[in-house]
């Protein structure tokens, strides 16, 4: 006869305000086998532990079950505390009557009487329950960023400095990312290549970083302390063991008017290019599609004048395996653009805005390159259409943000400040021109923040209006912005030379495949999701991935940087054991029944599934199993579902487990 | 003019307007971040076309002539409650001071209000007895604003109560009280006062 302890939980009145917890408690103590029940307001707070270590000596328990919230929320907790009581932690399990009862009804006898079962059923489940040992994996201590911009180069420096390899992955051909193409950072106006080059330089020159640019990941394999990543190295054309970044290649390419995208189609580049002076690595790359010498066969320029030799046609993509042990996913943002938008899509354009057919309506990146010393314009702020500098520059923030008939609900975090910063640019660099600013909430919050924007009302003269802009059309040279002051109540009508729009921040382009490649959860518009919005929001749900920057949502360069911080003390944590304990639900097979149909293996989500040959003292083949790498095993209980002769079971989950809770009920 | 289409350009703001408001009210109107809290505590915002957070908004846009246009400045009772409140500093019932100067010095006396009529036969009063004799300052009113029987049966309980004095008493320092009048005359002419 077992001992079971049952403890019920009022979470504060999360649960007793639809369950009547008291009832709860004394109906468990009649199952037979329950030695001891009892019901506390707080089973989570050190109090509540007490209780339970107490009652296990007390009543020489030999398994606890505690009915409260979902085991994702305290399993950990309860089951540490079993363990200081001298239980073996895995005969400890929870009932969630919050979650799946008191959260979701109203009627408070139903909720009661489905407590009680929920309950009777997890009594037998401690049952039958087994003690379990945890099984432990070696960590190869070394770490893969995925993204170069500043959030993966401030989380590879962070590891790189404690003394950890770290291998960056950046699919453009130089690191740097977004900030590098920002002219100039808020709240205190400091140059973004000033700080930004510098960081990139320690990352290529840092022994401990190996960094691999227009690279792109191919497969991920493994799990948390073990991960198997197969990289794809795009063929640059360009031998980088040979190439000593002389630019004598790019200055004799014939081919010179490419729009380059670091400029954001401003400024030209020829077809074997940098995308910018500072690139790190200084190595250029032969754009295939644009290149005369791959699509006509004819040219050959840059190889001629290569003194190395360095220039390469007939280079392959390549590929290697890296094996890590934690992922740090840092591949950032794009911006949302007011074209038309495909049939079907849920993010719409802006037809009222012309759906950016007018030259002069451009984004906001597009005027931080206007406005870079490095810009296509040499830091002059000139308009796209004519080149003649603009007098009357409207601001339009919330573009695609805070938009849901356009598709994105969310708020984009960053503009409200780039956008005032934007207005101290253009008053700085045309004294007699104006800057008016369409808003509906200007969002400050950060240090120096409020101060900031507020700075660009009343010192730099820029003239805020509350209000949205309804439309936008050419006339003649200039184009006409319809909006509305909602303050003084009238529409508000301007002729303006150029418009900036502060477009929404999105998730880089096939963030949703690279999700699915590492196994981590993203969100309906592809932001990667924190395994808790509060209490682990670095942390993937995934084991051994963590998060950085505006691929979880929209960050500035500060939040960025901290989160990226965040996520390298994560990876060190890990690194700081030589072996890591894993949860003990794994699966494990039978071998006597197993016929070796492998179905299982199909099924696998893990691939944790091995053939294993099981032969007799001569050495002769009896049959094959299957075999379950314990270190592999997500313990999702498939094959359990799918093994036609029942000899494979998931520790904890066992099928008379399973079946003596079916019978509880 | 309240709803008018607002066409906003560097001729159509008339920035020099506002930068006058602001020299002689001492008070920046770009402070002011629109809280409201101006227009929420004002005893005559319900009588204003423009309440007062939308006159300082109004100066923002470069938009004097739509608030001289109107009232608003006019029924201010400079009770200062704006002032008092104001978050950013923004000292209200000065720019209302000041507006209402360059309203006179633009267009003379509005047409709106008997408000300056009622200013002016005020101090005029205390300038001619050293303190106010409310029963002269009440005949003039009626007989300038051509209201001759606005509130006369007032009269008698007010003078029943000793709230109104039949005769006046005049200020026995009335000539240091004219010299006050002149100085100010004075700083006026050199442009020192309002």
């Amino acid at each position: 006869m077992s001992r079971i302890g049952v403890f019920v939980c009022h979470c504060g009145e999360n649960i007793s305000r639809t369950v009547d917890v008291e009832q709860v408690a004394k109906a468990a103590g009649e199952i037979p086998g329950v030695a001891y029940s009892c019901d506390y307001k707080y089973m989570c707070s050190d109090p509540g532990q007490t209780l339970l270590k107490k009652a296990v000596a007390e009543h020489k328990l030999d398994g606890v079950l505690v009915a409260a919230c979902s085991p994702r929320m305290h399993e950990k907790t309860f089951r540490k505390a079993a363990e200081a009581a001298g239980l073996n932690p895995y005969l400890c399990e929870m009932a969630n009557i919050r979650e799946h009862c008191s959260w979701v009804h109203e009627d408070r006898d139903m909720a009661t009487a489905k407590a009680k079962d929920i309950v009777k059923l997890m009594v037998e489940r401690v049952r039958k329950g087994k003690s379990l040992a945890p099984i432990t994996v070696p960590v190869t201590k070394r770490a893969l960023v995925i993204g170069g911009g500043i959030a993966g180069i401030q989380a590879a420096l962070d590891v790189a400095d404690a003394g950890h390899h770290v291998i960056m992955v950046e699919r453009d051909p130089s690191i740097g990312g977004h900030m590098a193409q920002l002219s100039e950072t808020f709240p205190t106006l400091d140059c973004s290549q000033c700080i930004m080059t510098p960081k990139m330089v320690d990352v290529a020159n840092h022994p401990n970083i190996t960094l691999y640019t227009y690279s792109e990941i191919e497969k991920v394999e493994g799990y948390i302390g073990n991960f198997q990543v197969t990289v794809k190295h795009k063929a640059r054309s360009v031998d980088e063991s040979k190439c000593t970044g002389c630019g004598v290649c790019m200055t004799k390419c014939p081919k010179k008017k490419i729009p380059n995208e670091f400029d954001q189609g401003h400024g030209m580049r020829p077809a074997i290019y940098v995308p910018f002076p500072q690139a790190v690595p200084n190595t250029p790359v032969i754009d295939r599609e644009n290149c005369t010498m791959f699509q006509s066969g004819k040219c050959g320029v840059c190889a001629k004048v290569c003194g190395p030799g360095a220039v390469d046609y007939e280079q392959k993509d390549t590929f290697t395996v890296e094996d890590v042990g934690a992922i740090v996913v840092a591949t950032g943002f794009k911006l949302y653009t007011i074209d038309r938008k495909p049939e079907g899509s849920p993010i719409q354009g802006y037809g009222e805005f012309g759906y950016g057919t007018i030259p002069d309506i451009i984004d906001g990146m597009t005027f931080e390159r206007l406005a870079s010393a490095s810009g296509p314009t040499g830091g002059k702020i000139l308009r796209p259409s004519d080149g003649k500098e603009p007098k009357q520059v409207v601001f339009i923030q919330c573009v695609g943000s805070r938009a849901r008939e356009k598709g994105i609900s969310y708020c984009s975090k960053v503009c409200c400040m780039y956008t005032a910063k934007h207005t101290m640019l253009y008053h700085h660099k045309v004294h007699d021109g104006q800057a008016y600013v369409f808003f509906m909430d200007a969002r400050t919050p950060g240090k120096g923040y409020d101060e900031f924007w507020r700075r660009a009302v009343e010192e730099e003269e820029a003239v805020y209006i509350r209000g949205m802009v309804s439309r936008m059309y050419q006339r003649g040279d200039k184009i006409v912005v319809m909006g509305s002051d909602i303050q003084v109540g009238t529409q508000v009508e301007i002729e303006a030379d150029l418009v900036v729009l502060a477009t929404a921040v999105q998730p880089q382009d096939g963030a949703d495949l690279l999700a699915q490649k590492l196994g981590i959860s993203y969100d309906k518009y592809n932001f990667y999701s924190e395994a808790h919005a509060k209490l682990k929001p670095v942390e993937c749900a995934t084991a051994g991935i963590y998060l950085a920057g505006a691929c979880q949502g929209p960050k500035d360069i500060p939040d960025t940087v901290s989160q990226a911080s965040a996520a390298a003390a994560k990876v060190m944590t890990l690194f700081a054991k030589d072996k890591l304990e894993r949860d003990p639900v794994v699966a494990k097979v039978n071998e006597k029944y197993c016929v070796g149909c492998f179905a299982c293996k199909k099924v696998c989500a893990y691939g944790a599934i091995e053939e294993k040959e099981i032969r007799d003292r001569q050495g002769n083949l009896v049959k094959k199993v299957a075999y379950v790498n314990p270190g592999v095993c997500g313990g999702c209980g498939t094959c359990q579902a799918t093994c036609p002769s029942k000899s494979i079971e998931l520790d904890g989950y066992t099928d008379e487990q399973i079946m003596a809770m079916i019978e509880a009920l | 003019m309240k709803n008018k289409l607002m066409h906003l350009s560097n001729e159509t703001m008339n920035i020099g307007f506002v930068k006058k408001v602001e020299a002689l009210s001492g008070s920046s109107v770009r402070r002011c971040f629109q809280c409201g809290k101006c227009s929420a505590g004002c005893p005559m915002s319900t009588f204003m076309e423009h309440p007062p957070n939308r006159v300082v908004r109004l100066l923002q846009l470069g938009q004097g002539q739509r608030i001289l246009a109107g009232r608003s400045i006019w029924y201010c009772a400079s009770c200062e409650t704006c002032t008092t409140r104001c978050p950013n500093k923004v000292d209200l019932a000065a720019i209302m001071d000041a507006l209402r100067k360059l309203s006179w010095d633009a267009d003379g006396p509005s047409k709106e209000s008997y408000v300056q009529l009622a200013n002016r036969l005020f101090i005029e009063n205390i300038r001619t007895y050293g303190r106010q004799y409310e029963l002269r300052l009440g005949a003039a009113f009626n007989m300038k604003s051509g209201q001759f029987l606005k509130d006369l049966m007032l009269g008698p309980k007010l003078i029943s109560k000793g709230k109104l004095k039949m005769f006046h008493s005049k200020n026995k320092n009335i000539a240091e009280i004219e010299g006050i009048f002149k100085r100010i005359e004075e700083m006026r002419k050199k442009g020192e006062a309002l």
